[in-house]
């Protein structure tokens, strides 16, 4: 990854909060990493096509029921969690262990998402 | 807000400890809603303290002026505890500020009518001399009519005791709280093992709904009530029901194990969902308002819930 990409300080920001295996900001529509700071184990393009479509199907869904667009999203798995935010069509997608602090990292990620460029 | 017809379905249902409950609760986050203190003055009703619901009453006519609901109660009490005056007051305003509502004319004009036989009755008159030819005897609304009959007061004399056509038909209702006259359309809300009201008393905390799904995102109980009252569950349901579809998929692929929860937030609602036996989903949405931590508690619980109901369904 570039390390001149402007997504790099928050993406290690994130990264450095206790249990992130990885951050990456995804782009919705693809499911292709746009920048990504991930833990060797992360294989990063196949949790960018997956979190991708799981967060695309959500917000179509939620569009649906009437809902509005969807701001957050966190899958909770035996062993670990995906946290999602997105803003337009840019996803910050985290991939944690299960000794995270969500609280911590839900605003942590609300707040990069919100900054991320138009 | 859900807690408002969450409340009047367990009212109607006589949980009126749950339904008590969940009005309190409702009352704590919207303290000025005319329509929370009317549900809370109608559970005090049934449980007997009267002057408890004259006051819920009173708060809702403060908060909202003319609240044709809160008018209605005050005179159907006034009307039960023989204040007559005041029972037709209260009931002339609710009717200017409810025309449509066909009940309450009823009503008033059974008030008018006892009211003008009151002062009309000599004394000393035995109930065939009072007998009014003209009485209609079967179209009285229910409420007035029973009330007088559950205790006792405007009927003690003798020109209300002459009304022998009417009290003769009434007093097979004499069992009618004469709360009953609010209750109308209660029928649909259904018995005790209504499955829409599965998880009721679960997610008494108000702006929440619970649904339990299959495998096709057919509501299986529980229901998803909006704002305007419609309990668009069938909707949700089905449009939701895709994202544990994606989220199985995806774990596949992930090195995570299977899933436990999805929570996702839009402007309009938290919602968390699990899996539930045989493929289903058990999903909980609340207002943005209501704490993520809370949202997430009650899904274990309707969760739990859910899994014993569907054992005891297989």
């Amino acid at each position: 990854m570039s390390s001149s990409s402007p997504f790099i300080p928050s993406l290690e920001h994130l990264t450095r909060q206790r249990g992130v295996l990885g951050s990456l900001v995804v782009s919705e529509t693809d499911g292709i990493v746009i920048d990504a700071v991930v833990q060797p184990s992360v294989k990063a393009p196949v949790v960018a096509a997956l979190a991708a479509s799981l967060y695309r199907r959500a917000r179509q869904s939620a569009h649906a029921a009437g809902l509005g667009g969807v701001k957050y999203l966190e899958l909770v798995a035996d062993g670990g969690r995906l946290c999602m935010a997105g803003r337009d069509d840019l996803v910050v997608v985290l991939v944690t262990d299960t000794r995270v602090g969500v609280g911590l990292l839900r605003v942590e990620l609300l707040r990069t998402a919100a900054e991320l460029p138009e | 807000m859900v807690f408002l017809p969450l409340g009047e379905a367990l009212r109607t249902r006589g949980q009126i400890d749950v339904a008590l409950r969940v009005a309190l609760r409702g009352l704590e986050r919207h303290p000025y809603d005319a329509d929370a203190h009317d549900l809370l003055a109608r559970i005090y009703v049934d449980r007997g303290e009267t002057e408890r619901a004259l006051d819920e009453w009173d708060a809702a006519i403060r908060c909202t002026p003319g609240h044709a609901g809160a008018l209605k109660g005050m005179g159907f009490v006034c009307f039960n505890q023989g204040r007559l005056v005041d029972a037709e007051r209260y009931l002339a305003e609710a009717a200017a500020a409810s025309p449509e509502d066909d009940g309450l004319g009823m009503a008033l004009l059974r008030v008018r009518e006892r009211i003008a036989s009151e002062n009309s009755a000599p004394p000393s008159a035995n109930a065939h001399d009072a007998t009014r030819p003209d009485e209609p005897p079967t179209v009285i609304h229910e409420a007035p009519q029973d009330a007088p009959t559950s205790n006792g007061a405007p009927t003690g004399n003798g020109a209300a005791n002459a009304n022998g056509a009417a009290n003769a038909n009434g007093a097979t209702k004499s069992e009618a709280r004469a709360e009953s006259a609010f209750a109308e359309g209660d029928a649909h809300f259904g018995g005790s093992g209504d499955p829409r009201l599965l998880f009721a008393d679960l997610i008494g905390v108000a702006d929440q709904a619970a649904l339990l799904l299959d495998e096709d995102g057919l509501v299986l109980a529980g229901q998803y009530v909006v704002s305007d009252g419609n309990d668009v569950g069938a909707e949700v349901g089905a449009a939701l029901s895709g994202i544990s579809d994606e989220a199985r998929r995806a774990m596949r692929h992930l090195p995570l194990g299977d899933w436990r929860t999805i929570i996702f937030e839009t402007p309009a609602a938290t919602v968390v969902m699990t899996p539930a036996p045989q493929d289903g989903l058990v999903l909980v949405a609340a207002a943005p308002e209501v704490p993520s931590g809370l949202v997430r508690r009650a899904l274990e619980s309707v969760s739990q819930r859910a899994k014993r109901w569907m054992e005891q369904l297989s």
